[in-house]
């Protein structure tokens, strides 16, 4: 990654902080803890898209390398889903 | 790519000058190949006397066992383990991936060697690591797994249930560390085919046996992660008293169940398409046809894969899992039936009309083709979820699942042997032997494994040590003599390629480069081949590999690599 | 036997795709597999947590404010690893090794933590064996635990073996260390703040 085309790594590295600083922030907002799980969830995600857009150069691979990176996480949506009759619903 | 315009002057061959440690330290993707079968025969052989000894224990409960004396459930539970665990993990993959897949991906792309060659040299040696360690847990105290190659837990997860210690950690390693070394080889294939093609090697010119390898790795790759973690968690429950799989701390057993078998039927299929691919290539060759419905035949493979990934609780419609699971499980598995079986119409097409040559290779593509038919025929009574409550556990599943791997490891495997015998070692097999040896072991394979069909609609189950426990079982006894008997006769069948191989090594001809007419890259190559494959220039690829009987050529066969211009050679 | 991989060197790295390099396709490959490794690890204990009693309560007895920390050094562990790769890309091998080397502390920092809070925890009592929520907490974070050990080592042998050190070696080293972050920012919600 040379040049002009590379990201800005420290920017990315601000909102990494940001994010991660916001997540332990909040468990301080209303809305019990159902909120909270979802925020911070949220924020993992989003940290996690900013690592791998970024600092893995998927925004500057091929699309094979776009699929590399996202089918095993259908795929282990998938298992995901199928465990959740057993493992949740008859609890 | 630029590999046609290196230009390579020194091609070393292999022979008596290599010496043994540059032998045995190969990156030669040749040379690994040979590593994984021999690895896979060794352990092929013991499988194999494992279930020998199984069926004679089944036959007669009340005698002796022929060097284990008189056999326990405990001792048969872990007969049972290790012939599962070894046929599938030790025989099978090394084989038909480990072995074919190295010999031949590189060669049939016209590559000079795998893209990863050191890590190929080390994905054999961890192979070599987790066969070591693997015959080390039949000598600890308290013996060899004895919970099912399936594991189930609590009998797993409880040292105190299964009365086996080191035996189940041991194979929990050797376990881990086998899939470590597919890893690596799935990786080194993936890569490989998608780098290292020839000129004019396109996708859709590619072999039929690389496509299946491809897919099987992939399968592999995807599958085998949720197993990883799910033995992690069994060797926590084991040693650090974890709660993964125990209801009485919070956990629970069918999460080990849907765990494995997440990867489980994936890894059917990890075994069965290579051994497809095998067969694909031979029925053209053997036919002088081309491959019917090339395409078609790719897009059903790549169907199937995709939907090995959602049939999972097949396995677990007994299981006490959420009913409401059975409904969609059952309507994916007879889904997933129909790429297979458009596969199989397309091989039948294949042959119709063609030319048919019946050399041991083909003999061992039929007999794949025929008992695979029967195998898949019963694998959908075993998909449907109601016809499962009575078939499940019981010797209709030992005979589906006998009949679909043994298709692959057996007759896919010995197809291939016979194939590319001459391109691996140098020389033929004799043909009158190898017919021998195929039907040898066609009729004993079905006078051991048909029967019990008919055995597990009896109520027969799985895995018990002594049928005469059981008054229903008692009339049908015989069948279980009839069965051994013909084990007995599968094993002994095998001396026949013992004796074929032994002759061609020590007397046989020199094999020429194309003893069969085939149009694929393997054969330009000299038999065996030299290091790096190609002598001056990778070959450059004009055509697709299944051109055979062309009207406007004069000879049935048109070499992949061959100029444009008519005549064959 | 080294003529496969000269044959290489001659030709360039092989390519699978024009300007996507073999290993970097083979390293994807084995993220893949990872993926799935830590994603059944992830959904089981997801799933688990769902279904069952007590996650949050037992999860109240873990220490946040060192796994912050921990969560802070990683990602800047991250970033000085991808300016690692930069550096290396632009013939900087001061820099490259300036920015391995951060890398290499920071893991090491992580691993540091880690040890320090394992022994809190099982000094108040609490080990895998306390209950469904400690067994996946140390199976999760101790499988992590180690792959963190396995990149310290990638990119410390890459900081000490300058001959063995090419920009697209600190990449893929780089990816992978990526990918451990990546896992341990899904980690640290999951255990820590639920």
């Amino acid at each position: 990654m040379t040049g002009s085309r590379a990201p800005n790594y420290v920017a990315i590295w601000v909102w990494l902080v940001a994010l991660a600083l916001a997540s332990l922030a909040a468990g301080l907002l209303p809305g019990g803890r159902t909120v909270t799980v979802a925020v911070v969830f949220a924020a993992a995600t989003v940290k996690a898209l900013l690592v791998a857009l970024n600092y893995m150069h998927l925004r500057f691979e091929p699309r094979l390398v776009h699929a590399l990176a996202l089918v095993p996480l259908l795929v282990v949506a998938v298992l995901a889903v199928a465990l959740v009759p057993d493992l949740v619903l008859r609890r | 790519m630029g590999q046609g315009a290196v230009v390579v002057t020194t091609a070393r061959a292999h022979g008596p000058a290599q010496s043994w440690v540059s032998r045995v330290f190969s990156t030669d993707h040749k040379t690994i190949g040979k590593q994984y079968l021999a690895l896979g025969v060794f352990w092929a052989v013991v499988g194999g006397l494992l279930a020998g000894a199984m069926r004679w224990q089944l036959a007669w409960p009340d005698g002796r066992v022929p060097g284990l004396g008189e056999i326990g459930p405990d001792t048969y539970n872990m007969l049972v383990t290790m012939h599962g665990t070894i046929m599938v993990f030790f025989v099978a993959m090394p084989i038909l991936l480990g072995a074919f897949g190295n010999f031949l991906i590189p060669l049939m792309i016209g590559a000079r060697d795998m893209a990863f060659p050191r890590l190929n040299m080390l994905s054999v040696w961890t192979f070599a690591l987790a066969s070591l360690v693997l015959l080390a847990s039949f000598f600890v105290p308290g013996g060899a797994a004895s919970a099912g190659w399936t594991a189930y837990p609590p009998l797993s997860a409880r040292p105190d249930y299964s009365g086996v210690e080191w035996g189940l950690n041991l194979w929990i390693l050797a376990l881990a560390l086998e899939f470590a070394s597919f890893l690596m080889g799935g990786v080194n294939y993936l890569t490989t085919a998608m780098a290292l093609r020839a000129p004019g090697m396109t996708f859709f010119r590619l072999p039929m046996l690389v496509w299946q390898q491809l897919t099987a790795a992939t399968l592999f790759l995807l599958s085998v992660g949720p197993l990883i973690a799910g033995a992690v968690m069994l060797l926590l429950d084991r040693t650090l008293g974890t709660g993964f799989y125990a209801p009485e701390l919070g956990g629970d057993p069918l999460l080990w169940q849907h765990l494995f078998w997440f990867f489980g039927h994936p890894e059917v299929y990890v075994i069965f398409l290579p051994a497809l691919g095998i067969v694909l290539e031979i029925l053209p060759v053997f036919s002088r046809k081309p491959l019917f419905a090339y395409r078609w035949i790719v897009w059903a493979t790549v169907t199937a894969g995709a939907l090995s990934f959602v049939v999972w609780a097949h396995h677990m419609f007994q299981s006490g899992m959420d009913p409401r699971l059975a409904m969609p499980f059952s309507v994916t598995t007879i889904l997933i039936s129909v790429p297979f079986a458009f596969i199989v119409f397309c091989m039948i097409a294949t042959l119709w009309g063609g030319a048919l040559r019946f050399d041991p290779p083909m003999l061992w593509a039929l007999g794949f083709l025929t008992m695979f038919i029967v195998g898949g025929l019963t694998g959908i009574f075993n998909g449907s979820a109601p016809a499962d409550i009575y078939l499940r556990n019981t010797y209709f599943v030992v005979a589906h699942f006998h009949y679909t791997l043994f298709s692959a490891v057996v007759f896919g495997g010995f197809a291939g042997l016979y194939f590319w015998f001459p391109k691996m070692f140098g020389r033929l097999l004799p043909a009158r032997l190898g017919t021998l040896h195929f039907w040898l072991t066609l009729v004993a394979f079905n006078v051991t494994f048909f029967p019990m069909h008919h055995l597990g609609l009896a109520g027969m189950v799985r895995r018990i040590a002594n049928p005469l426990q059981y008054d229903l079982l008692v009339p049908y006894q015989w069948v279980n003599v009839v069965a051994t008997l013909g084990a007995l006769g599968l094993l002994g069948a095998q001396v026949a390629f013992v004796a074929a191989v032994v002759q061609a090594l020590i007397t046989g001809r020199r094999a020429p480069a194309n003893p069969w007419e085939a149009n694929t890259l393997e054969w330009a190559a000299p038999s065996p081949p030299l290091h790096l494959n190609w002598g001056a220039r990778v070959p450059i690829v004009h055509r697709g590999p299944y051109e055979y009987s062309r009207p406007d050529q004069p000879t049935d066969w048109l070499p992949q690599h061959a100029a444009a211009a008519p005549a064959g050679r | 036997m080294a003529l496969a991989s000269e044959v290489h060197a001659l030709a360039g790295e092989p390519e699978v795709l024009p300007g996507l390099r073999a290993g970097k396709v083979a390293v994807w490959w084995f993220l893949a597999s990872e993926t799935m490794v830590f994603g059944g690890l992830i959904a089981s204990a997801l799933v688990v947590r769902l279904g069952g009693e007590g996650w949050h309560e037992a999860s109240a007895h873990l220490g946040v404010t060192l796994a912050a920390v921990n969560t802070l050094i990683l990602l800047t562990s991250s970033l000085t690893v991808v300016q690692a790769f930069a550096a290396a890309a632009r013939g900087d091998r001061a820099s490259t090794s300036l920015s391995l080397a951060l890398t290499v502390a920071g893991g090491l920092a992580f691993l540091a933590l880690k040890a320090v809070e394992y022994t809190t925890e099982v000094r108040a009592g609490y080990t895998p064996a306390s209950g469904i929520f400690w067994s996946f907490y140390y199976a999760m974070t101790g499988l992590h635990a180690l792959h963190v050990a396995a990149g310290v080592v990638v990119n410390a042998v890459l900081l000490v073996a300058g001959r063995l050190r090419t920009p697209q070696r600190v990449e893929l080293a780089g990816l992978y260390w990526h990918f451990v972050d990546v896992v341990w920012i899904f980690l640290f919600p999951l255990l820590y703040l639920s």
